[in-house]
């Protein structure tokens, strides 16, 4: 016998290109909770990217001081006569900035350490404990400690809010990775020689990868909410200028109350920002979940 | 008869659980020979599986242990080896197919992705020649239009293809011995036929030994060489396949072969082993069989038998395998 043996479940022509990145792009926009939570990042970034080309830096003394929103200062002015508009759009950098940075930094430890853990029986005792230790303590006053110790600046905004925000990471990523670790091809590969390294990087996170984006983009808008925090605490860089800052800026000139544009404008940047990420990162999960019938 | 390959001694595997440690194989002994068939018969829990899986150094260590044995590969004892020795020989000295080729092959990545990364790795290919070397490997176990289907993944194969796959990975090396842990269960009885067919014909080709683990006697007495039959962990006869099947040693054997549909015979009626295999966590005392055995004597009850020569070739594990190797119990 020697002849190829003919396919018996010839299946009827269907076009058998793998979903393609486009196909996945445009099933996530069909939907007006993906098109529109993507539109608003899009708007940050690119607010972040090229907003300070278009509005000068807020600085010095102006004449109109406490003005409420009009049409020459949009978002009003603060007690200095600094536009708030322009705060918020200088704002956007930093704030993006360190979210964004401090996601990475959040997401690459936890997802090794997820990973590890999954995948290491000895590891996965020390992992787990230190995580949940990690997700018990009180976040905020120890952000706030080592960030006073540390000394205020954006770098160490972004690591303080980076080390402390993995551990909700691992947890996912390490039970999702033990479902995928038990698989048979796990053993599959390791019955065809490949090492703890292989399997971990080749076969256990290309499984895990849509919830590591998924992760993103939660842990970045916790991110944001943590700098915008602990700015408003004083704890962020005095020479430039985040969200946080804008809010402390009203408090400490005591103009909380009666100026409400000044923070108004800054608290919408947040809740926007959070929102779009926490519905683009709930949206991403829904197309890539096959038992969603209606993605 | 050259010296063997893989040669298994006195192999015991345990697990601790929750209600006390299961003594999965016990004092297991196998030679693989190059070129030959060895089928490990046996029934679901018998430890045929753990076995190959010991082999393999699949299992999960805790809570499985090997707690006695060796496994000793071309003068290599893999029982302890490091993970680089294990790493080496696995793929190059021994590989595995597996029962479920779907959940065995990973699914993210296309067939010809599979089978050309391990040549990559393994054999320093380069991302073309692997690629090559893929589509002629899934040629060479009948893939129709193999340089189309790799770049395919794996849900888009039948099961028969799947299995297929899976084998083109498993010899992709050149192993030396090749082991099947019920690579036919799956499918269906054509099918079934012709991954036989295959496996054979590639153990002919590249002098492999190939391990073939079942519960199909059918398929034992068409491809195999030789026989060992597990019951309980524990390997209670052994011999070349032509000899057990005529001449069983082992009451569990010989009702083993009675149960097997006799479509040529008049009475149609099927005959079963009455009762169930043991709990490994309770396993009765002395042999493990005489519960269910139709030749039970007192001595079963109390004394383990040690597995005994009874003729050339031919081992069994029975009080009375004498008399049942002669048809006089």
């Amino acid at each position: 016998m020697s002849a190829p043996i003919p396919e018996t479940t010839q299946a009827v022509a269907v076009p058998t290109a793998p979903p393609s990145r486009m196909d996945g792009l445009r099933r996530f926009v069909t939907k007006p909770t993906g098109a529109l939570s993507l539109a608003v990042l899009l708007l940050f970034v690119l607010t972040g990217l090229f907003g300070p080309l278009f509005v000068d830096r807020p600085g010095g003394l102006g004449t109109d001081i406490l003005q409420a929103p009009s049409a020459s200062h949009w978002f009003g002015t603060d007690d200095l006569g600094q536009d708030v508009l322009a705060q918020v759009v200088w704002g956007t950098r930093v704030s993006l900035t360190v979210g964004a940075a401090a996601s990475g930094l959040a997401i690459v430890i936890g997802t090794a350490l997820g990973l590890f853990g999954a995948y290491s029986r000895r590891a996965d005792a020390w992992i787990t404990t230190v995580t949940d230790l990690m997700l018990s303590l009180p976040l905020l006053p120890l952000m706030i400690i080592v960030t006073a110790i540390a000394g205020p600046s954006i770098a160490t905004l972004t690591v303080v809010i980076g080390l402390f925000s993995w551990p909700e990471v691992t947890r996912l990523i390490r039970s999702n990775g033990m479902v995928v670790v038990a698989m048979p091809y796990i053993d599959g590969a390791r019955a065809l020689g490949a090492g703890g390294w292989r399997i971990v990087t080749r076969e256990v996170l290309p499984a895990v990868v849509p919830l590591v984006v998924v992760s993103v983009l939660l842990t970045a808008a916790r991110a944001v909410i943590s700098e915008a925090g602990l700015s408003f605490l004083g704890l962020g860089d005095p020479d430039s200028w985040s969200w946080g800052r804008i809010m402390l800026n009203a408090q400490r000139s005591g103009v909380l109350s009666t100026a409400w544009w000044q923070t108004l404008f800054p608290s919408l940047a947040i809740l926007l920002l959070v929102l779009a990420a926490t519905v683009a990162g709930v949206r991403f999960n829904d197309t890539r979940d096959p038992r969603l019938k209606d993605r | 008869m050259s010296a063997p390959v893989l040669s298994v001694d006195d192999l015991s595997v345990e697990f601790a659980t929750r209600e006390g440690t299961v003594h999965a194989v016990r004092h297991v002994g196998l030679d693989v020979h190059a070129g030959r068939t060895l089928a490990i018969l046996g029934e679901s829990g018998s430890g045929k599986s753990v076995t190959a899986q010991a082999i393999m150094g699949l299992l999960d260590t805790p809570p499985a242990r090997v707690s006695s044995g060796s496994i000793v590969f071309e003068g290599t004892d893999l029982v302890g080896a490091s993970e680089r020795t294990r790493m080496r020989i696995n793929g190059e000295g021994i590989a595995m197919v597996f029962q479920d080729a779907l959940s065995a092959l990973n699914p993210v990545y296309t067939v010809g992705d599979q089978i050309s990364e391990l040549l990559r790795v393994r054999r320093k290919l380069s991302r073309s020649a692997a690629r090559a070397r893929a589509i002629e490997l899934m040629e060479r176990v009948r893939i129709p239009a193999a340089a189309r289907r790799v770049d395919d993944y794996p849900h888009q194969f039948s099961g028969g293809m799947r299995q297929r796959i899976m084998i083109a990975l498993a010899v992709a090396l050149n192993p030396r011995v090749l082991i099947a842990d019920e690579p036919t269960t799956a499918l269906d009885v054509t099918v079934q036929a012709q991954i036989m067919e295959l496996l054979t014909e590639l153990r002919r080709e590249n002098g492999m030994g190939l391990v073939l683990i079942t519960h199909d006697l059918g398929v034992v007495a068409e491809v195999a060489d030789d026989v060992v039959v597990m019951y309980s962990g524990r390997i209670v006869e052994r011999g070349s396949v032509e000899e057990l099947f005529q001449r069983p040693a082992h009451p569990y054997t010989r009702g083993l072969l009675r149960s097997m549909p006799r479509p040529d015979r008049e009475d149609d009626e099927l005959w079963a082993i009455p009762g169930a295999p043991p709990s490994p966590l309770r396993a009765p005392g002395g042999c493990a069989f005489n519960p269910r055995c139709d030749a039970v004597v007192d001595v079963c009850r109390t004394d383990q038998p040690e597995l005994r020569l009874i003729a050339a070739g031919r081992h069994s594990a029975c009080h009375l395998s004498q008399e049942v190797f002669d048809g006089r119990a």
